[in-house]
């Protein structure tokens, strides 16, 4: 008997262990990104200290306004804002068709199964391609690049995840409104929209999050702070000659601090969005 | 009425409202009228770099045809299967430590937190990992491991596991355990989430049954729990495999590949050859057999998935 309560406490205590070593290694990054980002210069040049002596917002000042990020930061907001409207739009035109509609099942498949591919496309495989049709669209360094390239790759996120929006819309309250009278645009934009309202918001969090930690394509389609976005402007802190750590870690913190922020908003559709519906919110 | 009662949509899956044999609806018409300009745009805009790109492999920058000499070049670079080896180590050590402790997790948790307000922070802060930039992961990263600054070094030193410094990002294996720790922690709640997911969709009254029946937690895992959870190890795996293979912004940012070519995933490699080699010819040939390698899988996996295509 007192054989099997030690080895119960020997198995609680292992698991608490276990338990205490996965907290520490998921949060202690986090917390030294947040403790680096909070030092002083002074404070670099000692030896490393694990929680800041004299914590100070000046690296977050030094990398929005005297290193210009903020320029970075609102380019980056112009792109993924545009980024989320064209494919909701894209996403919209192509979803309402094969959910509202009567479609042969198999057009409708056929539809989700190509955007479910456009999913294993990697883009460095692109890149190639890309580059030479920016240069000579002579769009290079520009946002407009960007957006239209984010769009594409975020466009089988936003047609999954607005088909089962747009499913679990009854249609019989578009009809109402059809055996109203209204046409079938005025009953899209009266009734389905605001009632897709949710699911909307939910993939637009989605795609501005995914199209806001884009690098690869940021950093071979820009040139020039005008059109870089944060992330781009993070690297450069990182791959320079003398990395200045508070610097680098504050403009870490506030590169992920926007998406942080919109998961309070999408957090219930993150998985659903990741894994095209197979999860649905809980 | 009866007129309009024809335009009316129609519960799918029942193919009513035809005008006539083998004639299509005003709905289906007007579905395809909707469909086919965007379906048509995005279809070009996908295809045609895909046509370029083999236009560029196959001819020289003057444009020139020079038949499959870019390939063979491709081929016959040593850094290339370097490149592979790479990518299949650092698939080989993400995958099934983040499948194993992502499992591990979602049994755990589903086994023994059972108030719905823990279970919903322990969601969230799942979710957590998953939405941060990798560019912002690569310099936690960096913080972590780099020579000089590294905090990992000095808690080793202080705890006097070690006395000299190590070098995590200028030793192969060790960098390679760096890049992969990164992945490891994002991802791994990513695979929580689905499995824990899968879990809730188990029929209590099988479980219950089982351990009438005294089943031990690893038969109900076994015989049970598996069944249900296997088509998503497969959405897991088609999912984790795709990424791997996009693989780039945390290893640029950690190692740019190095040291020598340790971590010079493909992702990485076709970025040099294309963009610090300035070799055209090559990187497309490599994107093109990318691409049809790529497409291949995808056809061969994609079937299997549960997904909901309806």
């Amino acid at each position: 008997m007192r054989s099997r309560q030690a080895a119960i406490a020997i198995r609680l205590i292992l698991i608490v262990a276990g338990l205490g070593v996965a907290g520490f290694l998921y949060a202690f990054p986090l917390y030294w990104l947040i403790a680096t980002s909070l030092k002083s210069k002074a404070e670099l040049y000692q030896s490393i200290t694990l929680f800041p002596r004299h914590p100070t917002l000046q690296p977050y000042y030094s990398v929005l306004f005297e290193r210009g990020f903020w320029v970075l930061l609102k380019n980056s907001v112009l792109v993924c804002a545009a980024t989320v409207l064209v494919t909701l739009a894209v996403g919209l035109v192509i979803t309402y068709p094969i959910t509202r509609l009567t479609v042969p099942p198999s057009l409708r498949v056929g539809v989700l199964n190509w955007a479910l591919s456009l999913r294993f496309l990697p883009p460095v495989a692109v890149v190639v391609p890309y580059f030479a049709i920016v240069r000579t669209l002579q769009i290079y360094n520009q946002p407009i690049a960007l957006i239209g390239i984010y769009s594409l790759f975020n466009l089988p996120f936003a047609i999954w995840m607005l088909k089962g929006f747009l499913a679990e819309i009854p249609l019989e309250l578009e009809e109402a409104a059809l055996v109203d009278g209204a046409n079938r645009w005025t009953s899209f934009r009266r009734v389905l929209l605001p009632l897709a309202g949710p699911g909307l918001m939910a993939a637009a969090t989605i795609v501005f999050t995914f199209a806001w930690s884009e690098f690869l394509f940021a950093l071979i389609l820009t040139a020039t702070p005008n059109s870089q976005t944060f992330p781009v402007g993070v690297q450069g802190l990182v791959t320079q000659f003398e990395i200045i750590w508070n610097d680098m870690a504050a403009a870490g913190v506030i590169a992920m601090t926007v998406p942080l922020l919109l998961m309070v908003i999408g957090r219930r559709y993150m998985v659903a969005g990741l894994t095209f519906g197979v999860i649905r919110e809980k | 009425m009866s007129h309009l009662v024809a335009e009316l949509p129609v519960p799918t899956g029942t193919q009513p409202g035809r005008t006539g044999r083998g004639g299509r609806s005003r709905q289906e018409r007007l579905a395809y009228r909707i469909l086919l300009p965007a379906l048509g745009t995005v279809f070009l805009i996908v295809t045609i770099p895909f046509v370029i790109a083999i236009w560029q492999s196959i001819t020289s920058d003057d444009g020139t045809l020079i038949g499959l000499r870019n390939y063979t070049r491709a081929l016959g670079n040593p850094l290339f299967f370097d490149a592979l080896r790479a990518t299949g180590l650092y698939a080989s050590i993400v995958l099934p430590t983040e499948i194993l402790l992502g499992l591990a997790f979602a049994l755990f948790v589903h086994r023994t937190v059972k108030q719905a307000g823990l279970r919903a922070t322990l969601y969230v802060l799942a979710v957590l990992p998953l939405v941060v930039p990798p560019v912002a992961v690569g310099v936690v990263a960096r913080l972590i491991y780099a020579p000089g600054y590294g905090v990992l070094n000095y808690v080793l030193q202080s705890v006097g596991i070690t006395h000299s410094e190590i070098q995590w990002l200028g030793v192969p294996a060790l960098a390679m355990g760096s890049v992969a720790s990164v992945d490891i922690w994002q991802w791994t709640p990513f695979v929580y989430l689905v499995l824990f997911a899968g879990l809730q969709t188990v029929p209590r009254e099988s479980i219950e049954a089982a351990q009438v029946d005294g089943a031990t937690w690893w038969t109900q895992f076994r015989y049970i729990e598996l069944h249900y959870l296997r088509p998503l190890f497969l959405l897991i795996l088609f999912f984790r495999v795709a990424d791997v293979l996009r693989v780039f912004d945390h290893v640029y940012i950690l190692t740019g590949g190095g040291p020598g070519t340790a971590t010079q995933l493909l992702s990485l490699y076709i970025y040099r050859i294309e963009f610090r080699f300035f070799d055209g010819g090559q990187a497309a040939a490599l994107a093109v057999m990318v691409l049809v390698s790529i497409s291949i899988l995808y056809s061969l996996v994609t079937r299997a998935l549960p997904l909901e295509r309806a």
